[in-house]
């Protein structure tokens, strides 16, 4: 299991700089769908990596479905030679994405991006509409279903203001 | 930073997707505040472990 609680504590203790985007996104706006990881976009600035590096460090991060033993290390040199990591870790599984297809970088979605206050910690978490944008731009397959439900969210909360 | 209100245009997939959404349990969530969003998330992870570990458990026993 994920421990969401565990890992936004851990990013914002460390002031990481991170946008959630993803399912988790979509649970934060009020989806009912069953997401197994928490996936954030995060600032490619040296500063920024080295926080992360900081606060998931100590916390056993791994290659996700990479076989054990590899010679794997989480430190800015490998944060700084890749863009997007799917992570195991001690406290659940992590997407660290650089950008994200339909969205772009930290920079470009902070605009549509909104303030959540979670578990004590203040986040940031993409925007319901620009959530689905993305998932449009996209054009996944996969996300269909997903891309549906976000869209009736959306229509219902219209329908609640 | 503020979300800023975007106009989409139908799409005809997205909308025959759309029929099968169940609307009570979002409007269920809506009634929620997002940790309690987020608490729910990880019992439903919880409970999926257990009915994986469960049919595993099933399967092994059909052998």
């Amino acid at each position: 299991m994920t421990d969401f609680r565990a890992l936004l504590t851990l990013l914002s203790r460390e002031s990481v700089e991170f946008i959630i985007v993803g399912g988790a996104a979509a649970t934060a706006h009020g989806s009912a769908r069953l997401t197994q990881d928490l996936d954030v976009v995060y600032r490619r600035s040296h500063e920024n990596v080295a926080r992360i590096v900081n606060a998931l460090g100590p916390h056993n991060p791994y290659l996700r479905g990479a076989p054990p033993g590899l010679p794997f290390s989480f430190d800015e040199r490998t944060i700084w030679a890749g863009l997007n990591f799917t992570l195991a870790t001690s406290v659940g599984s992590l997407d660290l994405l650089g950008e994200i297809a339909g969205g772009g970088d930290y920079d470009k979605l902070l605009p549509y991006s909104i303030s959540l206050r979670l578990y004590g910690v203040e986040c940031l978490c993409l925007g319901l509409e620009r959530l689905i944008y993305v998932k449009r731009a996209a054009g996944r397959p996969k996300d269909l279903e997903a891309l549906a439900e976000l869209e009736a969210i959306l229509e219902e909360r219209v329908g609640r203001d | 930073m503020s979300e800023q209100p975007h106009q989409f245009e139908t799409d005809a997939v997205v909308e025959f997707y759309k029929r099968d959404v169940d609307r009570t349990l979002i409007r269920e969530n809506l009634r929620l505040t997002v940790e309690e969003r987020f608490d729910a998330l990880m019992k439903l992870q919880k409970f999926a472990e257990e009915l994986q570990r469960a049919g595993r458990e099933a399967a092994r026993d059909d052998d």
